[in-house]
């Protein structure tokens, strides 16, 4: 059986709770993370801006207070070269080259006034003007030729110029970025170590589960005596085992009590049976007159009749209870039918009936073959007992991937509507059978034992027609090497 | 032959050990384990009935002790219990027989007389069969009538060669059914009648000594007078 599921991980319960639970973490961290990001990028931020603003006002106090000549200049670039060295986790390996700071000085139109940084001002500029509106506070810059915005603080002089102090990002960029790596490195490792965590935990308390299932599917199937592993644990899925344990103690004694009964039952009911019968059958064989005799055959056939019920009622109300003692082996369902109307064709064609068998070829079971000999014949009885003269009686026999299927089909009047609603119910029957009403009751219940299904209906041709599944044997190689191993208690 | 009958209900003792003995057995009878071990040990007996349901003992029980004890005879098995034991059916393999009650009489004797002739001569020739003027030829599966040669089919031979090898011996119903069909089925329909029937119209064709013979309530005898 299990060897049809395709891939026995994907499908199991761990499979499903690990995934979930690594995906609930992972986005609970990933969460965790960007809060932090943010933060933390904010607050770089904040600090780079804080320098700007307290450089750009340096700048511009210097602008002020230094007379407009070459020596403005110097200073001005001074203090700007002196701000460039002071940019935050500036990268040792860049070049000499100072990219990361420019410092411009220009009036709302018209040239550079004053520029100091990479290249020659102009993008900076053009990128500056670009901007439809000037604000006090720091703001972020694109510049043409640039990888990374620069932050930009302005202050505006008396002479209606502007400074413009401009800080790249790049490092601050190259902080969040390491960080975002490192994180998400982290963050794999976590979430795969954490899956892995639960998978095999989950795993290994569902494999109990499953033990647990499989003992029970087999308990339930071959003997009761057996019970599932259980482990020492004290949690939940130890607790199960003992309460299925528990459970299967309760269904063994009934259903042993069940046979308790049934055979006292049978006992005490058959010894008189036998005597009477025995008393009569030595009666008839002391040759009794013709006359004499007539009463005594029909009471010995009244017996049988009685003995048959006693058997069959008390078949179908074990195999109602799921008590059925079954000794499976392996049989031919080909084989049966063929043999079964091989018996019954004569009384058939007696009758003016037709049978005919159309089969696949060999369908094996695993059955009682006393059981399964007895549906086929009650069926059969049936048909013969019901059907009226000129009829066909089909047994159409074939198997689909797991299922044998046998099919009793017949062109007569069919069900009556509302005899077949409750066809497999005990002691229903048509009302011109002389049977005792047990007949579909003791097919339906025999073959559920089997673990197959039946099913009634009228053909749209207008006959009866009735289907019965038993599940195919397969003559797996592994299955003979599969005993009951369980643990016992 | 001398039979030891196990059987506690005394009843179905006394009908049993009556037909017995019509039947030409010696029969020694116990009602319980106990006595049957004290009868065992003091006799031999060619063939054993047992009743499962004793008062002192389980019927297996005691048949393992007997086979224990030495006794090596064929027990046939009697059983009151529906669904016939596993064990029951161990035993039936290693070459014993059972019989659930109630059960015909005439069913009895032909399973013991079965067990008896198993247990003691090596089968007679098997290829030719001969009851009257009634011949089978077991090898051209072939029977004739005088020196008419009868048109039967498979499972017609199959059953007349039954009839003939239990010759003189009353058949029932489910000795045929289990024999010549291989089930142990109760059909409440007539469905081995009409087969005697049609057997019957081919053999016993007007004219002829009728062989097959139907005992009323119990089942068939093939027999010439």
């Amino acid at each position: 059986m299990s060897s049809k599921v395709p891939d026995p991980i994907l499908h199991s319960a761990a499979w499903r709770i690990s995934l979930w639970a690594t995906l609930a973490f992972a986005i609970g961290t990933m969460l965790v993370f960007a809060m932090l990001h943010r933060f933390v990028a904010n607050d770089i931020q904040q600090r780079s801006d804080a320098w700007l603003s307290g450089e750009v006002a340096v700048l511009g106090d210097v602008a002020a207070r230094t007379p407009k000549d070459r020596l403005y200049g110097r200073v001005v670039r001074e203090v700007a070269e002196l701000a460039s060295r002071e940019v935050p986790d500036k990268t040792r390996s860049s070049s000499n080259e100072n990219d990361s700071v420019f410092f411009l000085q220009a009036g709302d139109d018209g040239p550079l006034k004053l520029w100091v940084g990479t290249g020659d001002g102009m993008p900076n500029l053009a990128a500056i003007r670009a901007r439809k509106f000037a604000s006090d506070v720091p703001y972020d810059l694109n510049v043409k030729g640039f990888n990374y915005p620069f932050r930009v603080a302005s202050v505006r002089l008396d002479d209606g110029s502007h400074i413009y102090l401009g800080l790249s990002e790049r490092d601050e960029l190259r902080v969040l970025r390491n960080l975002r790596i490192r994180f998400v490195c982290l963050w794999l490792l976590i979430v795969s170590f954490g899956a892995a965590i639960v998978f095999f935990v989950t795993r290994r308390m569902l494999g109990h589960v499953r033990d647990m299932t499989e003992a029970a599917s087999r308990i339930g199937q071959s003997d009761l005596s057996s019970r599932v592993p259980t482990s020492k644990r004290n949690d939940e899925v130890g607790h199960l085992a003992r309460t299925l344990n528990h459970m299967l103690d309760r269904i063994e004694n009934t259903v042993h009590q069940l046979h308790t009964i049934t055979d006292a039952l049978a006992h005490d009911l058959r010894s008189p049976l036998t005597a009477i019968r025995g008393k009569l059958e030595t009666t008839l064989s002391n040759d009794v007159r013709a006359d004499q005799a007539e009463p005594i055959v029909s009471a010995i056939d009244e017996l049988d009749r009685l003995t048959d019920f006693l058997n069959t009622s008390l078949d179908v109300a074990e195999a109602k209870a799921d008590a059925l003692r079954l000794s499976r082996t392996e049989i031919d369902l080909d084989e049966l039918v063929r043999g079964m109307v091989g018996l019954y064709e004569p009384s058939m064609s007696d009758k003016g009936l037709g049978v005919q068998v159309r089969s696949a070829g060999s369908v094996k079971v695993l059955a009682d073959a006393a059981l399964l000999h007895r549906v086929i014949s009650n069926l059969l009885d049936n048909e013969l007992k019901h059907l009226p003269a000129a009829c066909t009686v089909s047994l159409l026999l074939h198997a689909n991937e797991d299922m044998a299927i046998l099919i009793v089909e017949d062109d007569g009047p069919g069900f009556d509507i509302d005899v077949r609603r409750h066809l497999f119910e005990r002691r229903v029957r048509g009302r011109e059978s002389r049977g005792h009403g047990l007949g579909l009751a003791f097919v339906e219940a025999v073959v559920r034992v089997h673990g197959g299904s039946v099913t009634a209906d009228n053909c749209d041709e207008g006959g009866a027609r009735l289907s019965i599944t038993l599940p195919l044997w397969k003559a797996a190689p592994d299955a003979e090497s599969h005993p009951l191993v369980l643990a016992k208690g | 032959m001398r039979l030891l009958l196990v059987e506690d209900e005394p009843e179905i003792q006394s009908f049993v050990k009556q037909s017995l003995v019509e039947a030409g057995y010696e029969v020694h009878t116990a009602e319980d384990g106990t006595t049957a071990i004290q009868l065992a040990s003091k006799h031999v007996y060619h063939g054993l009935i047992v009743d499962l349901g004793l008062p002192d003992q389980d019927g297996i029980e005691l048949i393992l002790q007997l086979r224990r004890s030495g006794v090596t005879s064929p027990v046939l098995i009697l059983s009151a219990r529906r669904s016939v034991d596993d064990r029951v059916k161990g035993l039936e393999l290693g070459g014993d027989d059972y019989l659930t009650k109630p059960f015909a009489l005439a069913e009895l004797l032909a399973r013991m007389r079965n067990l008896l002739r198993r247990n003691s001569s090596p089968p007679e020739d098997p290829t030719r069969l001969r009851i009257c003027d009634l011949e089978l030829d077991m090898l051209k599966r072939r029977a004739t009538r005088g020196d008419e040669v009868l048109n039967l089919s498979p499972q017609e031979f199959v059953l007349l060669e039954y009839l003939c090898r239990h010759a003189g011996r009353v058949v029932t119903r489910s000795m045929l059914l289990k024999e010549v069909w291989g089930m142990r089925i109760q059909p409440d329909t007539n469905v081995v009648d009409v087969h005697i029937y049609r057997l019957r119209g081919k053999i016993d064709t007007v004219g002829r000594e009728p062989l097959i013979k139907t005992l009323r309530g119990i089942g068939y005898v093939l027999k010439g007078t």
